[in-house]
């Protein structure tokens, strides 16, 4: 306790001095200043509230006898009335002075001058002419009913000034003057989560002046950003697409912002993630290349990090689904060159990658899976394809679509056929993008046995568990595959035991062997989720396979909570 | 029902007494009952929406209140007016509680904990009164600022916006003013005439002529049955008392300024046929004084050459029909008069030729 009094006693001081520097001179500097510091100087007053309330006026005048200068000083701040809940707050603490029974002159002076005070904050800057007053007054009405059908008709005639001003272009004289603008904005700062102002915000973000720089103030766009992302104000997405395309910080800051909460959400809920995403406005806002690479660099920041972890590769293909979605949304609106998104990629392989497997008859998806193999093979394997990015980029790219992957491990689990080298040198490079050739010929001959034993399971009359395992182990010491072959041949027999007809029976067994541990509980969790999210996207009727998709993977949960 | 009715009568006079020394007298529990009503009267408002009998049972009193209070009491309007200033009236009462200078500490103190109860207090009601008293304080605030960035270049349009403003409140009144006596209007905007500043008065009349005709109303309002939908019988009404009024009529032409007048009149032909009838009239006090060389009045309330001029200058620059019907008035005008062509022996010639209409 005498720790905090001690903190507390030194931050009166320091604000004791900011508020006497706010109020000598009301310069550029110090509005600045003061809307940096709004904030945390909400923060301070809710701390002193906590202190007032336990004292008597009486107390309070003995323990801090400079607070009628700070509270003074406070209640003539526009700048601090206007933001958020500071009013409410130093109304709070004003009540706090307020004596029930003053007993000498003193406590009468002290009541009447915080009564002064308290009248002044509610009715404060009162600039009315007498005229106007009295006019209101004798109508019958109050300065509430006034005030607020005032404020929405300044805001209607400023953002008709502002929109005024974006046609007439070059009529200098209705010019609302760059200074002016930058003013409104910095006036903003502290009253951008009142709802009347909301048009104003609005407004400047989507005006478009014909000023070289920037006019509007950086911290505007802060302030805007931080209330967008904690909803407490409501934007059209195209005025959020203006503020994050004008301040760079604040896209940076949304999207570590979706990071954070992806992050924090449960792990493999694949349309929860959908959810986020599609509420961020960030798929939407991508459709701009600016922004998409901006995200994009993040998202590749963010892999790398954590070294590839099936998380973040799930958000990225979401997010590819939704841009993709949302660009084709767009359509006519805008006209980006696909190289503009994917400026390190060759086109026909991105062309490739786009398609959309639902508008390819199902039976025919071998082909665009090898044409990709072969355009992504031919980029790694040939060293002077400089241009188009080392295997780290080609891989990068490829699981933005990463569905394409996992289509190809269930083609070649259900097909009946030879697979093809293409499908297995995808298959292998998705999973393990740092392999040498030789490393990755090793694991496509793994693959090959594997999938060959599978096959003639596939016709087997009655499946048992250890028949699978048998498959699994088959042609190698199992311990001595390295684990992305291990993951990927998991993901094998997954597949199989989801189409298999026998395998509805085992998979219970089959899993229970298969992930002793907790770690690929939740990866065998990952891959049910993104299965049923895939065939959803795709609208795959399938419902033997489904239902048991979805038994598993509410099992699973269960067990791993 | 009888309760209920006594209850907002009571309530009414607490609200008028709020404003006055009388609340010298009052101690806590006074303050607590007072709020109380007023509470109370919200929950009715809530309640009692939707049902049209008893909502027109209390707007029947409150129409009654009119009579009795308007001309005598301090204002001409009533405390409540009608059913939907029911669900402000706490705040409406608390406001002149706080700024009532001779209300006892500690009444005062009971009120202030009352309103601001602090942070911890759930709210049962969604629009608390601490919420509502702090958005007004941050309302005021923001129009604050606002104008701090307005001030130079665009007083003008800040003017304006103060004008609306008024303009909508004044409509928004008109169309409470119980239409039941149709002297209701007129009588009221005639005492708004008498006891409000004329100057502001006359510039409000005209702000509010030019609402565009959908003009949304200040406070939300369900239109129910039975209510009059009087989105535009607001302007119908000042024109109406307007109309009726020669002396407002003489002192709105006057001192407004032209352009502001032309506006007007090319709104509302009814207006703009009086307009050219007066300035008519202010047209033959003004005789030809040979010597100057000029048109001028005999008595200093005369309206001088200029100012005419301007008047009709700005009219005939005004879209058609109004144009039209300004010329063909002059040209009869100048017919009448004689048709002269040559200058100092027909205002309306030398008007015309001014103009540079003249045929």
């Amino acid at each position: 306790m005498a720790q905090d009094s001690v903190g507390f006693s030194s931050d009166y001081q320091f604000w004791m001095q900011k508020l006497s520097l706010w109020d000598q001179a009301s310069t550029l500097e110090t509005q600045k200043d003061t809307c940096l510091h709004l904030p945390r100087f909400q923060e301070f007053l809710r701390q002193m509230y906590e202190v007032l309330k336990e004292m008597d006026s009486n107390m309070i005048i003995e323990r801090f006898p400079t607070i009628g200068q700070l509270l003074a000083k406070t209640c003539w701040n526009p700048y601090i009335l206007a933001f958020d809940e500071s009013q409410k707050i130093l109304l709070w603490c004003l009540c706090c002075l307020i004596n029930k029974e003053p007993q000498n002159s003193e406590e009468l002076k002290l009541n009447s001058w915080t009564r002064g005070l308290l009248s002044h904050v509610l009715s404060a800057f009162k600039f009315d002419t007498k005229e106007v007053g009295l006019f209101i007054q004798g109508l019958g009405y109050a300065p509430a009913d006034y005030y607020s059908g005032l404020l929405k008709n300044m805001v209607l005639s400023l953002v008709s000034e502002l929109r005024e001003n974006h046609l007439n272009g070059f009529n200098t004289q209705r010019r609302m003057a760059p200074e002016k603008i930058r003013f409104l904005s910095r006036v903003c700062v502290p009253l951008v989560t009142l709802p009347d102002i909301q048009p104003l915000v609005e407004a400047l973000l989507t005006y478009h002046g014909h000023e070289p720089q920037e006019v509007l103030w950086p911290e505007f766009f802060d302030a805007v950003n931080e209330a967008f992302l904690l909803k407490k104000i409501s934007l059209p997405t195209s005025a959020v697409i203006c503020l994050w395309l004008r301040h760079l910080p604040s896209l940076e800051k949304a999207t570590l912002h979706l990071f954070e909460k992806l992050i924090s959400s449960e792990r493999n809920f694949l349309r929860r993630i959908e959810c986020f995403l599609k509420d961020s406005l960030l798929p939407e806002a991508a459709c701009y290349p600016a922004i998409f690479r901006i995200v994009d660099e993040m998202f590749r920041y963010a892999l790398l990090e954590t070294d590839g972890a099936p998380e973040v590769l799930a958000a990225i293909q979401v997010f590819t689904w939704c841009f993709v979605e949302a660009l084709e949304k767009q359509n006519k609106q805008l006209k980006f060159t696909l190289k503009t998104y994917f400026p390190y990629a060759s086109p026909s392989l991105v062309m490739v990658l786009l398609q959309h497997p639902k508008d390819i008859p199902q039976k025919l998806w071998h082909q665009p899976l090898k044409h990709i193999s072969e355009m992504l093979r031919e980029i790694v394997e040939d060293q002077t394809h400089g241009s188009y990015g080392g295997p780290f980029e080609c891989w990068f790219l490829f699981i933005h679509f990463g569905g394409w992957a996992d289509i190809a491990a269930e083609q070649l689990v259900m097909s009946e056929a030879e697979p093809p080298e293409a499908l297995l040198w995808l298959l292998a490079f998705s999973h393990s993008p740092r392999d040498r050739s030789q490393q990755r010929a090793q694991t496509m001959v793994e693959v090959k046995a594997v999938l060959s034993h599978l096959k003639k399971l596939l016709r087997s009359p009655t499946l048992s568990a250890r028949d699978l395992q048998a498959a699994a182990a088959e042609s190698q010491d199992r311990d001595l595959r390295p684990p992305s072959c291990q993951q990927l041949i998991r993901h094998l027999l997954l597949n199989f035991l989801l189409w298999a007809p026998g395998g509805h029976a085992i998979a219970r067994e089959v899993i229970t062997l298969m992930a002793p541990t907790d770690e690929l509980s939740h990866e065998i969790a990952g891959f049910l989720d993104q299965t049923l999210y895939r065939w959803d996207r795709l609208c795959l009727e399938a419902p033997r396979s489904r239902k048991l998709a979805r038994e598993l993977l509410a099992e699973l949960h269960a067990h791993i909570q | 029902m009888e309760s209920l009715l006594q209850h907002f009568e009571r309530f009414s006079e607490v609200l008028a007494v709020s404003r006055t020394t009388h609340v010298r007298t009052w101690d806590p529990a006074t303050v607590r009952r007072a709020l109380q009503w007023a509470r109370y009267l919200r929950h009715v408002h809530r309640r009692f929406g939707r049902h049209v009998r008893i909502r027109m049972a209390l707007e029947r009193r409150l129409q009654n209140q009119w009579r009795l209070e308007g001309g005598s009491g301090s204002s001409p309007v009533p405390g409540l007016t009608n059913f939907q200033a029911l669900e402000r009236c706490d705040l409406l009462l608390s406001l002149r509680l706080l700024e009532n200078r001779a209300l006892g500490d500690a009444a005062y103190h009971y009120l202030l904990q009352e309103l601001f109860p602090g942070p911890g207090v759930p709210d049962a009601d969604p629009e608390t009164l601490q919420g509502s008293l702090a958005r007004l304080a941050r309302r005021r605030s923001a129009v604050h600022l606002l104008r701090l960035s307005g001030y130079g270049e665009n007083s003008v349009l800040e003017e304006d916006s103060v004008l609306k403003t008024q303009a909508e409140l004044l409509l928004a009144r008109l169309r409470e003013v119980p239409k039941a006596e149709a002297e209701g209007p007129s009588r009221f905007l005639s005492i708004l005439w008498e006891r409000l500043p004329q100057n502001n008065f006359l510039r409000v009349i005209a702000a509010a002529l030019l609402l565009p005709p959908s003009s949304p109303r200040p406070q939300e309002e369900e239109l129910e049955p039975g209510t009059p939908k009087t989105l535009a019988d607001g302007d119908q009404e000042l024109v109406r008392w307007l109309l009726t009024k020669s002396d407002v009529m003489a002192a709105f032409c006057r001192n407004l300024p032209a352009g502001l007048l032309t506006s007007v009149a090319g709104r509302h032909p009814e207006l703009s046929r009086v307009y050219l009838g007066l300035l008519a009239d202010w047209a033959r006090h003004l005789h030809y004084d040979l010597q100057k060389g000029i048109w001028i009045g005999t008595e200093s309330q005369h309206v001088p050459w200029e100012e005419l001029y301007g008047k009709f200058q700005s009219l005939c620059q005004a879209p058609p029909p109004l144009k039209d019907d300004v010329l063909a008035a002059l040209e009869s005008c100048k017919a009448k008069d004689g048709d002269f062509q040559v200058r100092g022996l027909s205002i309306w010639t030398d008007l015309l030729l001014a103009l540079g209409c003249g045929s």
